[in-house]
């Protein structure tokens, strides 16, 4: 292995807090290269780190700085992976190690902590990409075709704008808005076209009844009065978010993030209006009924581009196998079948469990499922996360050592926004607050939390998606119960599951993050005894 | 060449493991047809000679008696079998560490717990595996273990095979039928969980966990030949986890969730007893704390 580390001073926000040569040396003797640079996304930055992959033949690469949300968000910074995995390093072990948002900007005011912790989450993300196993990618050509659901005015703008770009468009609604729209006086021309275009489909009184697949090769299956039919499409675009019927049918099949009215919302509302965490499924950036009509051009303007954007290219690499069977290990005795809400998992006729690639999300609750460790997920891996657990546990800290199993759906997102609670207020929270990010709350194995208490937390926080909310359907509900019940197996050890903390929070709460985070330090302070460790 | 030596110890447990051996009846004639038997627990003399090519050990490390028969037997031995639940995961008898040795002592031997008579066992403060103490070349589970493993066990031993179980769950090679777990569903397989005596009727083909019953079988390891289930009674676990790491409580707890409701298992008789009956010592915390100050209020 031939791991390369970077950081990034963030423009200067990373060594204001932080000693960026200590937090780097825990990993100097193992990485083949290392480098410190102002700020990523400076021109030549991925020249210099492209560079060093074919110069010191790296497989391996860690991303010091931004939080692992903003590759995910940003279609520049996620620009700077693709370029590093186009240079050979699989996307598997390119690993960000978030010590900008929850180290630099949540303790501004301790430098030796949030260097320690820096340290410490450097050295997890560096046995994350040294460890993880290469992803296979399977090259897809997208399907030049878009789903809408909804036929609201911006739904026909948006449908005109992909016709004329050459896309076929099936436009379906619930009730009879097709028919009405080419009725109506407002936009009748545009209405028109899309109707009278030889590309379009059009699907009144239709139901969303099964889909599956990713960008540029979903399979989506409408019940109308025509019948049922099976469309092969490369996007989706949710013309009516506030449609809670087509979100509910949608998230039966697909990740797609609620707020609290249940209406389907983007990544991030100022930025990435339209972007969704299934990368081929848009919303539609307004909601309110009463806009203008030049803010409904805007509006199915921005979602036709973000669709363009992702479809308009000769092929697009999907990164499947993240969710794998050991079958030397597995019986078949099929709770991954059942934990599964997407139908993903199933028992073949070999006995051995197996997974659906083109339904397979990623959300690891048949990990947590599996009695054996059968399975796994590359994203996520089970033995990573032991080690992460051991690690952490292992950063000298002056108060109590809180460990945070943070959901990336909510949690995660939730500390990287509390940096600007954490500035508002001028004042942070512990340093010894030590975080794992899980891709969902239901990721989490009840082994971590005994583990967490076994290497020597004083306390462990679960942070997962309010009731209704998580984007794998029932993940939170998931975890609740099995934590729930493991508080049980601690009780009998005398452990105090007053230790043992689960949060419920939304990704833009940065402020309940901290509040929460100091009720649980408040709470662990109080006692004195009913803690782990050596026995 | 003269033929192996074969030795068999008991250590912390019933005796049991010894007595599924003996079940070999004619069986045994060909294990020591193939090597010479200079001691077990049967043969007279207390202490275990020197240099015996394989030993078999039964039970777990109760007490310090316990520790010096086992590090004897492991000096003695070339090849060490440990047999049975007690001696590769501590076994039932390691409930006990949920409690004080103090408290232990005094319920078992009540007014005598005092007495200073050697007669009494010194209890050590909890119950471990012998694999705590000693390497061992081969582990095979069980409660007891199913007489035929033990054979193989011993054979493979004494002829210098290799040995190993499968490392699969129980469901691999139990003969029930699954119907509704193997459905894409939200739904649990069952509305509440029962005891086998509280079932009125019960499918004799169909998977007990559909039924509702508690079976450990997924949390446990195969090569028993699912026994129990084929006569309709839940897995108990006797085999231990698949992996040692993925210990049977916790897992339990993450496999059961996801396809029971979660209040019926919260309210079930006991579910540190049910999930952790064979395995407490191997656990991640493999006894409770006893904390000096007490509980915190």
């Amino acid at each position: 292995m031939a791991l390369g580390v970077y950081v990034s001073r963030c423009a200067g926000r990373v060594d204001a807090a932080l000693d960026v040569g200590d937090a780097l040396d825990g990993v100097a003797s193992r990485a083949a290269v290392t480098r410190v640079f102002d700020d990523f996304f400076d021109v030549g930055v991925a020249d210099s780190i492209v560079a060093d992959v074919s110069a010191h033949g790296l497989d391996a690469v860690v991303l010091a700085g931004h939080s692992e949300e903003h590759y995910r968000k940003s279609l520049s910074a996620s620009h700077l992976i693709d370029r590093i995995a186009e240079a050979g390093v699989n996307p598997n072990r390119i690993v960000a190690a978030n010590i900008l948002e929850q180290c630099a900007l949540a303790h501004p005011d301790d430098r030796a902590g949030a260097t320690a912790k820096a340290r410490a989450i450097i050295g997890v993300a560096a046995d994350r990409a040294g460890s993880g196993d290469a992803v296979e990618g399977e090259s897809v050509r997208p399907k030049c075709s878009v789903m809408v659901l909804g036929a609201s005015a911006e739904a026909f703008v948006a449908a005109q704008r992909l016709l004329r770009l050459g896309y076929s468009v099936v436009l379906a609604d619930r009730e009879d808005g097709c028919a009405r729209a080419g009725r109506a006086q407002s936009m009748h021309a545009t209405a028109s076209y899309v109707l009278g275009h030889p590309a379009a489909t059009i699907v009144d009184s239709s139901r969303l009844v099964d889909g599956d697949g990713f960008l540029g090769d979903y399979h989506l299956v409408l019940e109308s009065p025509e019948g049922t039919v099976t469309y092969e499409v490369g996007g989706i675009l949710l013309a009516r978010p506030d449609h809670t019927e087509w979100v509910e049918e949608l998230r039966r099949h697909f990740r797609v993030d609620v707020d609290d009215s249940g209406f389907a919302r983007s990544l991030d509302p100022t930025m990435h209006p339209a972007e969704t965490v299934d990368e081929g499924i848009m919303v539609m950036p307004l909601r309110r009924s009463d806009a203008k009509e030049s803010e409904k051009v805007a509006a199915a303007d921005a979602a036709a581009m973000a669709l363009v954007l992702k479809l308009s290219h000769d092929t697009v690499v999907r990164y499947r196998h993240t969710s794998v069977v050991d079958e030397s290990l597995c019986g078949g005795c099929a709770t991954c079948v059942r934990t599964c809400a997407f139908g993903a998992c199933y028992i073949g006729d070999d006995g051995f469990s197996h997974v659906d690639a083109r339904r397979c999300v990623g959300c690891g609750k048949c990990v947590v499922s599996c009695p054996v460790g059968a399975r796994d997920i590359l994203s996520s891996p089970h033995d990573h996360l032991m080690r992460a657990v051991r690690d952490l546990a292992q950063v000298e800290t002056t108060s109590d050592k809180v460990i945070g199993f943070l959901c990336g759906g909510c949690g995660y997102p939730a500390a990287d926004h509390a940096a600007k609670t954490v500035a508002e207020r001028g004042e942070g929270y512990p340093s010894s607050f030590l975080p794992v990010r899980i891709p969902c709350g239901g990721r989490l194995d009840t082994l971590y939390v005994l583990e967490a208490f076994k290497a020597g937390f004083d306390g462990v926080c679960v942070y997962r998606c309010r009731d209704g909310h998580c984007h794998n359907r029932v993940g939170n509900l998931d975890m609740d119960r099995r934590v729930n019940l493991l508080r049980t197996v601690l009780r009998s050890r005398n452990i105090d599951d007053a230790r043992l903390r689960i949060v419920d929070i939304s990704p833009f709460e940065g402020d309940h993050f901290v509040d929460t985070l100091n009720e649980v330090y408040a709470t662990i302070g109080g006692l004195t005894n009913g803690k782990g460790g050596a026995l | 060449m003269s033929r192996p030596t074969l030795a068999t110890v008991s250590l912390g447990g019933c005796e049991g493991c010894h007595v599924a051996l003996l079940d070999a009846h004619e069986r045994l004639l060909d294990l020591l047809a193939a090597a010479d038997l200079v001691h077990s627990p049967f043969s007279g003399e207390e202490e275990i000679p020197e240099n015996v090519d394989v030993v078999m050990v039964e039970g777990a490390i109760t007490t310090e008696e316990d520790l010096r028969r086992l590090l004897a037997a492991r000096a003695a031995a070339t090849t060490l079998v440990a047999v049975g639940s007690c001696a590769v995961l501590g076994g039932i008898g390691g409930l006990r560490n949920l409690d004080p040795v103090e408290e232990v002592t005094a319920t078992a031997f009540g007014d005598a717990a005092g007495s200073k008579s050697e007669r009494l066992p010194r209890l050590r403060r909890r119950v471990q595996p012998v694999t705590d103490f000693v390497d061992v070349e081969i582990s095979v589970p069980g409660c007891a273990p199913e007489t035929q493993l033990i054979v193989d066990a011993l054979t493979a031993a004494v002829t210098g095979t290799p040995y190993e179980l499968d490392r699969r769950n129980l469901c691999d090679e139990c003969p029930r039928e699954k119907q509704t777990l193997l459905e894409h569903s939200s739904e649990f397989v069952s509305d509440s969980v029962v005891a086998l005596m509280e079932l009125d009727e019960i499918d004799e083909k169909r998977c007990l966990l559909e039924q509702g019953l508690i079976c450990m079988g997924p949390m446990t390891r195969e090569g028993c030949g699912a026994k129990c289930t084929s006569m309709n009674v839940p897995c108990r676990g006797c085999m231990g986890p698949s992996r040692m790491e993925f210990e049977q409580g916790a897992k339990t707890i993450d496999a059961l969730a996801a396809v029971l409701p979660a209040g019926a298992i919260m309210y079930m008789d006991d579910l540190i007893g049910t999930s952790y009956r064979f395995s407490m010592p191997v656990s991640v915390f493999p006894a409770a704390y006893q904390h000096e100050g007490g509980e915190d209020a």
